[in-house]
């Protein structure tokens, strides 16, 4: 889950990190309010998606009531396709130049990779395609942590004045024990701002918290909860997991490989999934049950795959789900499925007694091919 | 031959007390698989599936000889069981557990290779030797003894895999499940030189998927490789920026996609199926 930056920037100066003063906003006159104490502001959206400057999500404002307005337009739009809900106004601050400092989790190396940069405040993507030389790194062994000579070493790789490089020494330390116990996979302060006062503030923050991680850190875990999306929400509650897509098959598989076979075997059969949803391993009557209500109920979902192996559970469980769920569906929509497992017989036997096509072989192929078939036969 | 499990893995299983535990077990036993004990914490003394339950690994170690230890415990728990079965100097663990944090993998990972241990998963369905026993929950009926090894980040459509090859008379010599997370223990590219090196295996079937590096850093090894590889990799039609099931199965910008995967794999000799039913046909093609 990426952070909002507000509550990315709590975390930093909870460690110590200087960030701009402000506060949250969910309406112009708290907008209002908050610009009157502070003078001149920077309003920002608080969207997750990247490059949301460039896309009108940053405003300025000299004066309470225009930083009202501002605060006012923006909680009335979409700002990369996200619902603006609330707004982070906050001093405005003035660079005399603008570093980039990140940490992030790398799978492949299984270690902590540092990135500083003296060219902060742009893409930092951009930096280490065309201008690698410009991106420092230091890669740090889970096992044995940040050393204070390592961050010194780091810090003082960008060429600043010994006071600011022992600043930002200390910024690398705080941002890692950040990192290190929040669970991080992506902590990113760009730009890191030098002021013309001589500080380093962190101007934005973009962290990514691991969420096989939320049972050990309830607060952000409760974060977490207040900003799912309905679909979301629904489909926790079920226990599976459910991404949207753009077609108009309905599709439930029992693990994430097998789910994403499933969508590319749909395309070959000339379908497109209207979701992505993984059922996980403790598949019962009730999961199933909601699964095939939560991706077959939408209007423009004119089908279904249901791609099952059975684990613990007996896959008469699964059948049972289904059989309850299709009974309930306002309109009946072709349906297909493909069940291998424990008690598989008798699964079989209750989805036919139904009507209900029945794939009985190890391929996924075979299933969308009489999926195609039965759509093709009804238009 | 085969590779990880022989006649003399002795295996424990942490977390046997649990649902899944308990079920699995009964399902490793009854596949034949030397299943010596359990361990659960506070639950010493107990019994089930007839085998003795410790408190800790290493008396399960001592007084059973288990050479081999599979974890169910849950996730907040997974890091701190692995870490012990390590400790008490097993050389091989297997963690079935899904959702643990990648900070923990990460130093499971670490604390594996420094300890000489092969660590796989977590989120796996672990190994089966047919015939021979199992480590984790693949489904023994899928399987039959044979000339492929079988080598797959996801477990159902690893099954899926295996079902079709045993339907078409190619039978495996060891399927490893290396599981779906962004870390995992033993690597893709590291159970290759394993089969490599097995004399049972003639051919080996790999099933990708989309997300991080390891089918590219997997192809870097099958150039060096003589016997034949056949791949697989799910998830063309994945939208980029979406988190697909598993935690590892992520398109981040151009990287993790599955053309770039598909291309490293042609280019280093393996065979590229466009779906798993090709694959029969392709191992066919190889060793026929």
């Amino acid at each position: 889950m990426l952070l909002p930056e507000y509550y990315g920037k709590m975390l930093l100066a909870r460690a110590g990190i200087t960030v701009p003063r402000g506060r949250v906003a969910s309406n112009p006159s708290e907008a209002f309010a908050i610009a009157t104490e502070l003078g001149k502001v920077a309003i920002k959206a608080q969207v997750l998606a990247g490059g949301r400057g460039k896309a009108g999500g940053i405003r300025f404002a000299f004066r309470p009531h225009e930083a009202a307005d501002q605060a006012a337009d923006l909680l009335r739009r979409q700002v990369l396709g996200e619902r603006v809900q609330q707004v982070l106004v906050e001093e405005r601050m003035v660079a005399s130049r603008e570093l980039y400092l990140g940490i992030l989790a790398d799978p492949s190396t299984t270690g902590y990779q540092l990135l500083l940069s003296n060219e902060g405040g742009v893409d930092v993507e951009e930096v280490a395609r065309d201008r690698p030389e410009k991106l420092h790194r230091l890669w740090v062994d889970p096992l044995k942590g940040l050393s204070t000579a390592d961050a010194s070493y780091l810090a003082e790789a960008i060429g600043l004045p010994p006071a600011l490089a022992n600043e930002l020494a200390s910024i690398i330390s705080a941002l890692y024990k950040t990192f290190v116990e929040n669970d991080l996979l992506l902590a990113e302060i760009n730009p890191l701002m030098m002021t013309r006062a001589g500080r380093l503030v962190a101007v934005d923050a973009r962290l990514e918290v691991d969420d096989d991680a939320l049972f050990r850190h309830p607060d952000l875990r409760e974060l977490r909860q207040s900003l799912l999306e309905d679909w979301e929400r629904q489909a926790q509650e079920i226990g599976v997991s459910y991404v949207p897509l753009p077609g108009d098959i309905g599709v439930i598989a029992s693990g994430a490989g097998l789910g994403m076979a499933t969508l590319d075997l749909l395309q070959l059969a000339g379908l497109r999934a209207a979701n992505f949803l993984d059922t996980g391993g403790g598949i019962n009557a009730e999961l199933m049950r909601r699964s095939v209500q939560l991706v077959l109920e939408p209007a423009h979902v004119r089908g279904g795959l249901i791609n099952l192996y059975g684990g613990i559970n007996p896959m008469v469980e699964a059948a049972d789900g289904i059989v309850a769920a299709l009974r309930k569906l306002p309109q009946p929509k072709p349906i297909v499925v493909k069940l291998v497992g424990n008690r598989q017989e008798e699964a079989w036997a209750i989805l036919e007694a139904e009507g209900v096509p029945v794939v009985k072989t190890v391929q996924t192929e075979a299933a969308t091919k009489l999926l195609a078939e039965l759509l093709r036969r009804r238009t | 031959m085969g590779i990880l499990i022989d006649k003399d893995t002795r295996v424990l299983v942490q977390g046997i007390t649990g649902r899944v535990g308990s079920v699995q077990t009964r399902w490793m036993l009854y596949y034949g698989t030397k299943v010596v004990a359990g361990v659960t914490p506070g639950k010493g003394g107990q019994e089930v599936c007839g085998l003795p339950v410790y408190d800790r690994v290493r008396e399960a170690v001592e007084r059973e000889g288990a050479n081999a230890s599979v974890i169910f415990v849950p996730a907040p728990f997974a890091k701190e069981a692995a870490l012990e079965a390590m400790e008490a100097g097993l050389k091989l663990v297997v963690v079935i557990t899904e959702h643990v944090p990648l900070h923990d993998s990460f130093q499971l990972r670490r604390r594996a290779q420094q300890s000489g241990c092969i660590l796989v998963g977590p989120n796996c369905p672990g190994l089966l030797r047919p015939g021979v026993g199992k480590l984790g929950i693949m489904p023994g009926n899928l399987f039959t003894p044979g000339p492929v090894g079988l080598v797959g980040r996801s477990a159902t459509l690893s099954y899926e895999v295996a079902g079709q090859l045993t339907l078409a008379g190619w039978g495996q010599s060891t399927a490893v499940g290396v599981g779906g997370d962004a870390t995992t223990g033993l690597r893709l590219s590291e159970v290759l030189p394993l089969f490599e090196a097995d004399p049972e295996t003639r051919a080996v079937v790999m099933v990708g998927e989309i997300g991080g590096t390891a089918e590219e850093e997997a192809a870097a090894v099958i150039e060096e490789m003589s016997k034949p590889v056949i791949a697989f990799i799910a998830g063309r039609t994945a939208p980029a920026g979406r988190k697909l099931g598993h935690a590892g199965a992520m398109v981040r910008g151009s990287q993790g996609t599955a053309q770039s995967k598909i291309d490293a794999l042609r280019s280093a000799g393996a065979l590229v199926a466009d779906s798993p039913a090709a694959i029969p046909g392709l191992v066919q093609r190889r060793l026929g």
